[in-house]
C-alpha cells in the first residue's frame, strides 16, 4: 500500500499552501489521466488489429497505461511546480481499497472461504521467514534498529501501511519512514509486469500465480495491477492472500511494540500492548471486502443469472475505475530522491529479503495452492 | 542545549500520526464508498450502461 505524499513529506516551513482550487485541480489532473488511460485500453487493441503490433496490444492491460500515465504526469506536475500543491488529490490508498471492496462483490464467498485456510497458512509462514531473514541481513550490514524493523515489515507483509504501523510501534524517525515507503514504491513497479511475466514463463497455475503475486508483492495496489495483467482467477486469489497478509498487520505491530518496550529500550513503565490495538491496526477494508462478497453472493442467488451478470459487471466497471485511479496515482506519488540519502545497504537489504521473499513465496505458493480450483 | 534534543520518533511525530490516521479514515471511508456504490447498483440507481 501506498501512503500519500502529504503523510510521508517532510515536515517543513517551505511545503507550499494547499486550497480546495489545488484539490479540485488534482482530482481533475488524476481523472483526467484515469480517463485516457480506460481510452487507450479501449481503442488501442482494435486500432492494432491486423498490424504487427496486434499481440502485443492485446497483452497491455489497463494497469500498465494507468501507471505509465501517472509517471508521464508525474514529470509534468514536477516541473509545473504543482506535485506537493495537488497532493491532496493523489490518494492511492483510498482509491486501491475501494476498488477492492468493490473486486470482493464479484467472489463468491465460498471462494474466501476454501482460499483462506492455505491464504493464512502462506501468510503466517511467509510473514515470519521473510521478516527474520530482512531483520538478519538488516544486522549483517548494520541497519539502525528502528530501521531494520520497518524494512522487515515492509517487505514480509504490505509495504507501506505495514512500515507506518512499524514505525508507530518501534518509535522510528519520520525520515526513516520516509525512506522506507519510498523503497516500497520503488521495488514494487517492477514486480507488476516482473511477477506475471515469470508465473507465465514458469507456466504457474492462476491460483498458485495468484498466491505467489499476493504473497510477494508489497504493496497491496501493485498487488492489484499484476493480478490485473494475469487475469481475472489469478488476480482473485492474489487480493484474498494479500487480504490475508494485511489483516496481520495487527499482531506484527502489536509484537513489534512489546519487543522494543521490553527488550530493546527496556523500559521497564511501558504498557503491555492490548486487544484494542489490535482492532486499530486492523485493515477495515477488509470487512468492507468480506461484505461485499457476502452480498454479492446472496444476490446472485436470488436473482436470474441473466440480471446477476449485468449488475456484477456493472460492479466490476466501476471496480476498474477506482484501480485506474489509483494506479495513475502509484505514477504520480513515485519519487526517488528519497533513496538517494540514505545510501546504499538499506537497498541491499530491500533487494535481498525481496529475493528471498520471491524464492520462499514460489515454494509455499506451490505447494499450499498445488491443485487450488475456484 | 537543543544540540541535546533527541530527533522526533514516529509515535511523537506529527508527520506519522497524520499518517496512521489517514489510513484508519481511509479504510473505513473506502468501506462505506465500496458497499454503498455496491448497494447503488445491485437496487438499481446506478443502470447498466451508465458506467463508461
Amino acid at each position: 500500500m501506498v501512503a500519500t505524499e502529504e503523510d510521508l513529506a517532510p515536515a517543513t516551513a517551505e511545503r507550499p499552501v494547499r486550497t480546495w482550487p489545488w484539490l479540485v485541480l488534482g482530482v481533475f489532473i488524476v481523472l483526467v489521466l484515469g480517463s485516457v488511460a480506460r481510452f487507450l485500453e479501449d481503442t488501442i487493441p482494435a486500432a492494432a488489429e491486423g498490424t504487427s503490433l496486434e499481440k502485443f496490444a492485446a497483452a497491455v492491460e489497463y494497469p500498465i497505461y494507468a501507471i505509465a500515465l501517472g509517471l508521464i504526469g508525474n514529470v509534468i506536475v514536477y516541473y509545473a511546480g504543482l506535485r506537493e500543491r495537488i497532493a491532496d488529490a493523489v490518494r492511492t490508498e483510498f482509491f486501491i481499497k475501494t476498488g477492492l471492496v468493490l473486486l470482493g462483490a464479484s467472489i463468491n464467498l465460498s471462494l474466501i472461504v476454501k482460499a483462506a485456510g492455505p491464504a493464512i497458512l502462506q501468510a503466517v509462514l511467509l510473514i515470519s521467514s521473510v521478516f527474520l531473514i530482512t531483520w538478519y541481513l538488516g544486522g549483517l550490514l548494520g541497519l539502525d534498529e528502528k530501521l531494520r524493523a520497518l524494512l522487515s515489515a515492509a517487505v514480509s507483509i504490505c509495504g507501506v501501511s505495514a512500515a507506518i504501523a512499524a514505525a508507530g510501534a518501534v518509535r522510528a524517525k519520520r525520515e526513516q519512514l520516509a525512506y522506507a515507503a519510498s523503497l516500497v514504491i520503488i521495488f514494487a513497479l517492477p514486480s507488476i509486469f516482473l511477477l506475471p511475466w515469470l508465473a507465465d514463463v514458469l507456466g504457474l497455475s492462476p491460483a498458485v500465480a495468484g498466491a505467489w503475486i499476493g504473497g510477494n508483492i508489497d504493496t497491496t495496489a501493485a498487488v492489484t495491477a499484476a493480478g490485473a495483467i494475469a487475469g481475472e482467477q489469478t488476480l482473485q486469489i492474489a487480493t484474498i492472500v494479500k487480504a490475508t497478509q494485511n489483516a496481520l498487520i495487527g499482531i506484527v505491530a502489536v509484537a513489534l511494540t512489546a519487543y522494543f518496550a521490553f527488550k530493546v529500550e527496556k523500559d521497564a513503565d511501558a504498557q503491555r500492548p492490548g486487544l484494542r490495538q489490535l482492532w486499530d491496526r486492523f485493515p477495515k477494508f477488509v470487512l468492507g471486502f468480506i461484505a461485499a462478497s457476502a452480498i454479492g453472493t446472496w444476490y446472485a442467488g436470488t436473482v436470474s443469472a441473466a440480471e446477476a451478470k449485468a449488475h456484477i459487471g456493472v460492479i466490476n466497471d466501476l471496480r476498474t475505475w477506482f484501480l485506474i485511479l489509483a494506479f495513475v496515482s502509484i505514477g504520480l506519488q513515485l519519487r526517488v530522491s528519497a533513496l538517494r540519502e540514505a545510501g546504499w545497504r538499506p537497498v541491499a537489504v530491500f533487494g535481498g529479503a525481496t529475493l528471498a521473499n520471491l524464492a520462499i513465496g514460489l515454494g509455499l505458493a506451490s505447494i499450499l495452492f498445488a491443485g487450488f480450483t475456484a | 542545549m537543543s544540540d541535546l534534543t533527541p530527533p522526533p520518533t514516529a509515535a511523537e511525530s506529527p508527520t506519522v500520526t497524520r499518517a496512521q490516521r489517514a489510513a484508519l479514515n481511509e479504510d473505513w471511508l473506502a468501506t462505506a464508498v465500496g458497499l454503498l456504490l455496491v448497494a447503488l447498483v445491485l437496487t438499481g440507481v446506478i443502470p447498466t450502461g451508465l458506467v463508461p
